[in-house]
């Protein structure tokens, strides 16, 4: 059944229709690889690359795109209609493009926060509707869309617009975020990303400027193999502020789509591993 | 606990300009909208941290040491004049600030310096437990803090530590425990800015996460002949 249902899968990634969205994401891990092959962070599970052919997140993927294109809501339609910054409907590229200005909230959003104003302002969702408040785990329909819609930037660059002047103002205030320091000890993130070749534990770490190893570390949704579920990237800034004894951070809170904003352009260049898979 | 006259050039700037004028807010007068492009880029953080909505945080849950995590959010001298760095080095002004700031924070246990237990010592330098908040409470009351160390350490080689610090196996043996190699290591644990200002190692005595104790059982962990750390 797992094998039968791997041939719908070029279906499902041919749906963007680009020489991109066909190539697997571990073949765009594979190109990261190649141009560091020294990265231990990025070599570290040999087993993960080799599982990502079979990822869970795809099957996650192919229920977003059910959820996606079905009519749902007290208002019956469906995220078609939605904007996700290319115009209604284009995904395509769209989630290397965020987090973005939107012109009909006035804000910067992440795709998180985006799907959850679609859910709530053109499907007509209530705000405290399970469909809208529950945002992790495989089974949520936030992460079957988010997974969806961010596999249609596979091997797409990281890219997030600075043009408008909130953009620019968040990210700018991520940075800020980014280096500083709080809480019982002291950390920033530079305390465990700052430096190449580093490791918590057995852990591997992701370093702010080997390039290649910060876009796969921000490459979300992913499959976390320790945790059986796929992730959101507000899951991770979550888990890493949980981990420096700092507040608990509240989903979809404009510092945390500010901290998003920066980690995106820290990454711009870079080809996207969507859906990934992490220990 | 902390000195709170300022550390480094410009942290003096941002104590004084947040949210006491009107440049943060578009039109004060007609709208009660902030304008986000209005503030610098410090201003900002600092309003989505606190403010924006009530804050971009759970401020309101109560922290293990006492207070609320609005509280733990708020940033110490220290951390504030080492977060203006980025992720580089200190420069001079800011490096001997932060070292003296932490020389006069240290303070001694009243009959010196002791190795405790080796063992419990062992335990606390391994456990990951303590102060953390959010959606998964670290309750002390179920469980003793512990020290974090091998998240940044290795010490005895039968379990993998981090690299973010240097390797502390077989430390007592290839040091010796004189009085002044115990007294560094005290201050390490204690606040580590005394010898290496803006470090990403936390100040463990000096911010109440570990207790007299608890120092000198880690310690004995790296100095007794008797620890696997020294084998
Ligand atoms: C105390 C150490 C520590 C600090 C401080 C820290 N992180 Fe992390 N971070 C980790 C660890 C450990 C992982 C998981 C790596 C793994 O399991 O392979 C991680 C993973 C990540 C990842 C995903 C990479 C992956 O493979 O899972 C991102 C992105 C990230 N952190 C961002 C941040 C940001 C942003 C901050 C500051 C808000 C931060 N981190 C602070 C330790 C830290
Ligand atoms: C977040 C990472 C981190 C944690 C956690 C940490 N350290 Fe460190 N430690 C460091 C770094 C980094 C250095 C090197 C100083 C520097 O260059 O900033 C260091 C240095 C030291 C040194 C000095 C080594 C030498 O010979 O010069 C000692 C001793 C030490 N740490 C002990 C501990 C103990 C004991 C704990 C637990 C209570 C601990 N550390 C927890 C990061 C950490």
């Amino acid at each position: 059944m797992f094998k039968k249902a791997l041939l719908a899968l070029p279906v499902a990634l041919a749906l963007g229709a680009t020489a991109n969205a066909q190539k697997a994401p571990e073949d765009v891990l594979q190109a990261l690889i190649d141009a560091d092959p020294g990265s231990v962070y990025l070599t570290q599970s040999e087993m993960n690359i080799m599982m990502m052919p079979d990822s869970p997140a795809l099957w996650v993927g192919m229920d977003g795109e059910d959820l996606f294109h079905t009519a749902r809501g007290p208002n019956n339609v469906s995220m078609e209609a939605c904007d996700f910054g290319k115009g209604p409907g284009v995904i395509e590229g769209a989630y290397v493009e965020m987090p973005r200005y939107f012109e009909d909230t006035g804000k910067v959003m992440d795709l998180e926060t985006r799907i959850v104003h679609c859910m709530t302002e053109v499907q007509g969702f209530a705000a405290d509707d399970p469909a809208v408040r529950q945002r992790h785990g495989s089974g949520s329909d936030h992460m079957k869309l988010q997974t969806y819609i961010a596999m249609q930037s596979n091997g797409m660059e990281w890219n997030n617009p600075l043009d408008h002047p909130l953009e620019k103002a968040m990210r700018d205030a991520g940075e800020v975020m980014f280096a500083r320091r709080a809480g019982m000890s002291d950390f920033n993130c530079y305390a465990c990303h700052g430096e190449v070749g580093k490791q918590v534990r057995a852990s591997r770490l992701p370093a702010t400027e080997a390039k290649g190893e910060w876009s796969k570390a921000i490459s979300w949704p992913a499959f976390r193999v320790g945790h059986d579920n796929v992730r959101s990237s507000q899951h991770r800034v979550r888990g890493c502020y949980y981990q420096m004894r700092q507040a608990g951070m509240l989903a979809g809170s404009d510092a945390s789509i500010a901290l998003i904003s920066y980690w995106t352009d820290m990454a711009r260049g870079q080809p996207a591993v969507l859906p990934d898979m992490k220990r | 606990m902390f000195k709170k006259t300022p550390l480094a050039a410009g942290v003096a700037v941002f104590a004084t300009i947040l949210f006491t004028g009107g440049c943060a807010v578009a039109d004060a007068g007609k709208s009660d909208k902030v304008d986000y492009t209005a503030m610098t880029p410090h201003e900002l953080a600092e309003y989505l941290i606190f403010e924006a909505n009530g804050g971009g945080f759970n401020l309101s849950q109560e922290m293990q040491e006492g207070g609320t995590a609005r509280e733990r959010m708020q940033q110490d001298e220290l951390q504030k004049a080492c977060s203006l760095l980025g992720n580089a080095n200190p420069d001079a002004e800011t490096a001997e600030a932060v070292r003296t700031a932490a020389t006069a924070s240290i303070t001694y246990p009243e009959g010196g310096i002791q190795l405790g237990d080796w063992e419990r010592g062992r335990v606390l330098a391994w456990s990951g437990f303590g102060y953390r908040v959010g959606h998964n409470y670290d309750d002390h009351k179920t469980r003793e803090v512990g020290g974090t160390c091998y998240n940044c350490h290795q010490f005895a080689t039968d379990r993998v530590g981090g690299s973010v610090g240097p390797s502390l196996t077989g430390y007592g043996k290839t040091r010796g425990t004189s009085e002044p190699i115990l007294k560094y290591v005290y201050d390490m644990i204690y606040n580590p800015h005394t010898y290496f200002p803006c470090t990403h190692m936390p100040r463990f005595g000096a911010s109440g996460f570990l207790d007299e104790q608890a120092i000198a059982d880690i310690m004995a962990y790296m100095f007794d002949p008797e620890s696997p750390v020294n084998e």
